[in-house]
């Protein structure tokens, strides 16, 4: 076993030093009776070569996709060939957690600088480390407002939040049996504020929204936080695609109490859904009921700038069942990726982006909605992804798509019968204009 | 080659107008602002102007700070630092993978599909389990998925039961994830080996009496929903009365939840669905290589008997037999079923880490059964080869046989007014990572060391001669040992003022 530094006269030597025989006499700590007696029924080890062949059998069992037009809480964009060798240092990759700061200032003085530019896109002043995904990050941002809110046990969210979200939610809400979670109504792809306005009553801790939401619509954050602001309740602006923060104006500075969501745009890949990278960031006043890791500065004994883990009182290995939350491991490197590409990318080159982004998005909803099977269901502003009713087969759309090497937008039937047989599409830097031509010669053919 | 000392904030060295990143050319028309005027992009005041020159260099001198795997032995107890394969790297690289999207139909996502099913079957020979998820990202979201799998068996029974047992020896996120699942915590003291107590303890110093398992069970009935159990325990001991604990519980239906956080000292030789266990954990960051990335990505897959699996979080990946034509290969296609009424529902946004899983299977089959196997009984031979090396230089508080890790502490050291803190700085100057400390908070002064199966017998030698050299300094010395480090990139850091005046982020008035 190529991993294992095992040869007969050093496994002598060691077995010798302590005074066994053999290495399963060193087992008489687990009852005979509590031990497999037998060997696994797996097979047996194999070469380098045989499992790279094994496993690149299985990815190319996935169909392989010329171009892709799906989003719905996983994009796909340019990842810069320096994150790649960066991450690949070992140094980054096969460290711990930092619990010791004298041999882990690089990871820290990283997560320091993280903290730094997620607080700048969401116009807050607190970040944590991060967090699992965007679902498990509203948890998490809804878990905090509850406690912050201290008798309150409503939690409201826009029917227009991610639905695998509202499912994670759910789940995690579930157990706490006091806690109610409350859908608000869209009308016209955004949240309709009546009825927002009707369901927030002293009961409410916070209200989540998508921004920009599932359909892709921007909410406006502002007349929402009127709203919420007069009737007590926290308001989460929950981001699903975190490229559109270069778009949209930060949504602590449009209105948000509390900024969550999905930043695997910065510099990942899709992944099928996972690592992902689940952010969130708050106002100062509510930095001790942050859940997660967080970094602060600090001095060493000879009064040199360093860094620390820091709030450990709020974390699970001091306090326990009083803690803001069980998390530890987070998505550290995830989290690298994320800050390395917005180093690269800078104010410039995000708004650069975010802006090639929209064309490319309204270029594409221009360029279908030229076609008479298409016509819109909204017409609110959007960053790179729009909803759009087709009057054919979706499910044949799909697959004729899949044929002419295509991956469609998403089928959004299932999801709530005003969306039936409309499809959710997605476009981004990585969409050229061919491409966008391609898509549309192929659904043309299939109208006609 | 030195290194320079500092490496300032990479905020402090914009110059607006450098870019790291150049955009392609546009090739449709410029975007119309639909925006609302208060909606569009104010400045942003952090994101750094840099070149690709600035950033690279940027996080290759801070990557020199940091101690990594591959630097040498990296003790850290109930961690599991084991090698991180290249292999693993190069297959969850595959562009088949990580350009796969989670919202595409099953069918464009087989590959992903049947990685994902395989990794499943081998963690149920493994762990001796009937059904396991792949969702949870990592060890504390996995205990998270189990216990609510627990809680909604009692449900599913019309009984609420408010109670989770867990040993004062279990790890913190033990009971911070009981009270996320809604739970009472109730602890359960330790005999003094660690392992769990049936009867009553009474402190010797206070004189408090604590209530054992039989005491618990016979007060709080079918209060209890069910347990969690580290095995083996954090002190590297393997309850050896696990069964009897799993046959009392059972007795008043409640349920076993084992945390696998030390599953490495068991893989090949002991399967915990065979010794009492209905639900666990595995932590792929731990036992089955993944990075740990400096904090993650982790994954925490939950394996779990037959009457928890209708609870399992939603979807499952299940396998169908293909439908064969006449002298056809026989094969299967893979689903996903969402139509799971009884799920506790998704706990993850998509299908969890799936990277990780790709490089767990990669690791899994790299080994092989026979491999595994191996690996835990080197595993368990390096950690007992330290614990006879250093018998007699320092404590050793539990003298029960130890399975992956030994537990050593100050004790002997305290006339020497040197202390665990102490010997971890040391060991940085001595150019190892220090094992994990002052955990488990019952043996004080705790040095927790798990060495795994990816050390040779020359690096153990090394890191004992370490080892042996901070005692003997300790005696000598202690004013020195007092000052460690000394070598690394920064002394001793003031944890103090960074939580009293918390600094936690950069600002342009800084």
């Amino acid at each position: 076993m190529r991993y294992l530094p095992s040869a007969p006269a050093e496994d002598r030597a060691l077995l010798d030093a302590i005074g066994v025989q053999k290495a399963e006499d060193l087992l008489t700590g687990i009852p005979e009776s509590l031990r497999l007696g037998r060997e696994l029924d797996l097979p047996g080890q194999a070469s380098e070569l045989e499992v790279l062949r094994a496993l690149e059998a299985m990815a190319a069992a996935n169909t392989a996709f010329r171009s892709r037009f799906l989003g719905a809480g996983a994009y796909e964009h340019f990842v810069p060939t320096a994150i790649d060798m960066m991450v690949g240092r070992q140094e980054w990759f096969t460290a711990y957690t930092p619990y010791q700061p004298e041999i882990s200032q690089g990871t820290l003085q990283h997560i320091f600088e993280y903290q730094t530019v997620m607080c700048d896109l969401a116009g807050l002043e607190v970040s944590n480390a991060s967090l699992y995904d965007g679902g498990t990050a509203c948890v998490e941002a809804a878990l905090m407002a509850v406690r912050l809110a201290k008798k309150k046990n409503t939690i409201l969210i826009s029917q227009g939040l991610h639905p695998h979200y509202q499912e994670v939610l759910c789940t995690n809400i579930t157990p706490h049996e006091g806690l109610k979670l409350v859908q608000v109504a869209l009308k016209d792809g955004v949240t309709d504020l009546e009825d927002l306005k009707a369901k927030l009553n002293g009961d409410v801790a916070c209200f989540l929204v998508g921004y920009p939401n599932f359909l892709g619509c921007v909410e406006d954050l502002t007349a929402i936080a009127e709203l919420t602001k007069p009737a007590g309740a926290l308001l989460v602006s929950v981001t699903q695609e975190a490229m559109a923060l270069g778009w949209i104006e930060a949504p602590g500075k449009a209105g948000a109490d509390m900024a969550c969501g999905e930043a695997m745009s910065f510099g990942n890949v899709p992944n099928f859904g996972g690592p992902f990278l689940g952010f969130l960031a708050v106002k100062d006043a509510h930095k001790r009921e942050i859940p997660g890791r967080v970094v602060g500065q600090t001095k060493d004994l000879e009064g040199r700038t360093g860094y620390v883990l820091t709030l450990t009182a709020r974390e699970q290995h001091i306090r326990r069942d009083k803690a803001t939350s069980n998390i530890c491991s987070n998505q550290g490197l995830v989290a690298l990726r994320a800050n390395i590409f917005l180093q690269l990318a800078g104010p410039e080159g995000l708004k650069g982006l975010a802006e090639q982004n929209a064309a490319k998005a309204q270029y594409l909803r221009e360029r279908l909605l030229a076609l008479p099977a298409f016509s819109a269901v909204n017409d609110q502003p959007f960053f790179n992804e729009f909803a759009l009713r087709y009057s054919g087969d979706v499910k044949a759309l799909q697959a004729a798509c899949a044929q002419a090497g295509i991956l469609a937008g998403l089928d959004l039937t299932p999801y709530s019968d005003s969306l039936k047989g409309c499809i959710l599409w997605c476009a981004t830097e990585m969409n050229t204009r061919e491409q966008i031509e391609h898509l549309v010669e192929v659904l043309a053919k299939l109208v006609a | 080659m030195k290194t320079r000392q500092r490496e300032s904030l990479i905020f402090d060295r914009s110059i607006p107008g450098k870019v790291g990143l150049d955009l392609p050319k546009l090739d449709v028309p410029a975007p119309k602002d639909t925006r609302p005027a208060h909606l569009k992009r104010s400045d942003f005041e952090a994101l750094p102007s840099v070149s690709e020159v600035d950033v690279i260099r940027h996080f290759t001198r801070l990557s020199k700070w940091n101690y990594g795997v591959d630097d040498g032995l990296y003790p850290l107890g109930s961690c599991t630092m084991k090698h991180n394969p290249r292999l693993n790297e190069k297959t969850a690289a595959l562009p088949g993978f990580t350009l796969s999207h989670p919202m595409a139909d099953a069918a464009h996502v087989q590959g992903n599909l049947a990685v994902m099913y395989t990794l499943q079957e081998w963690l149920k020979e493994i762990t001796g389990l009937d059904a396991m998820t792949l969702m949870p990202s990592a060890g504390a979201a996995g205990e998270l998925t189990g216990v609510m799998l627990i809680r909604a068996y009692h449900v599913s029974k019309g009984a609420q039961r408010r109670v989770i047992l867990i040993p004062d020896s279990g790890h913190g996120t033990n009971p911070a994830t009981a009270a996320m699942a809604g739970y009472d915590v109730v602890e359960l003291p330790s005999q003094p080996d660690g392992t769990i107590s049936f009867e009553d303890v009474t402190d010797p110093s206070t004189g408090k009496v604590r209530k054992g398992l039989n005491t618990l069970i016979a007060e709080l009935g079918t209060e209890i929903a069910g347990a969690m159990i580290t095995n083996p325990n954090t002190l590297g001991v393997f309850e050896y009365r696990f069964k009897e604990v799993a046959d009392a519980l059972h007795a008043i239906d409640a349920l076993v939840y084992m945390d696998g956080a030390n599953m490495n000292a068991l893989v090949g030789v002991a399967r915990p669905g065979d010794f009492g266990v209905d639900v666990m954990h595995l932590n792929l960051h731990k036992t089955f290589s993944t990075p740990h990335g400096g904090g993650g990505p982790g994954s925490g897959p939950v394996g779990c008997v037959a009457k928890l699996e209708p609870f399992l979080p939603r979807p499952v990946v299940v396998r169908k037999e293909a439908k064969l034509g006449e002298g056809e290969v026989p094969h299967f296609t893979y689903e996903l079923d969402w139509n799971r009424p009884q799920s506790i529902g998704k706990v993850h946004t998509f299908f969890g880490n799936f990277a990780m899983l790709v490089r767990a299977l990669t690791y899994c089959l790299s080994h092989g059964g026979d491999g595994l196997k191996a690996a835990t009984l080197r595993a368990i031979v390096n950690a007992n080869y330290l614990r006879s090396e250093l018998l007699g230089t320092y404590n050793l508080p539990i003298k029960s046989p130890t399975l992956h890790e030994v537990i050593f502490n100050d004790a002997d050291l305290a006339t020497h007014d040197i202390h665990t803190l102490d010997v971890a700085k040391g060991l940085i100057d001595r150019g190892f990572h220090p094992p994990t400390i002052y955990f488990p908070i019952i043996v004080s002064g705790a040095l927790m060391i798990e060495p795994t199966e990816s050390e040779s017998k020359e690096e153990l030698d090394a890191f004992v001669e370490a080892m042996k050299d901070i005692a003997q300094e300790a005696a000598e010395n202690p004013d020195a040992l007092h000052q460690a480090p000394v070598l690394a990139s920064l002394r001793r850091l003031d944890e103090t003022t960074a939580a009293r005046k918390p600094v936690l982020r950069w600002t342009k008035a800084q």
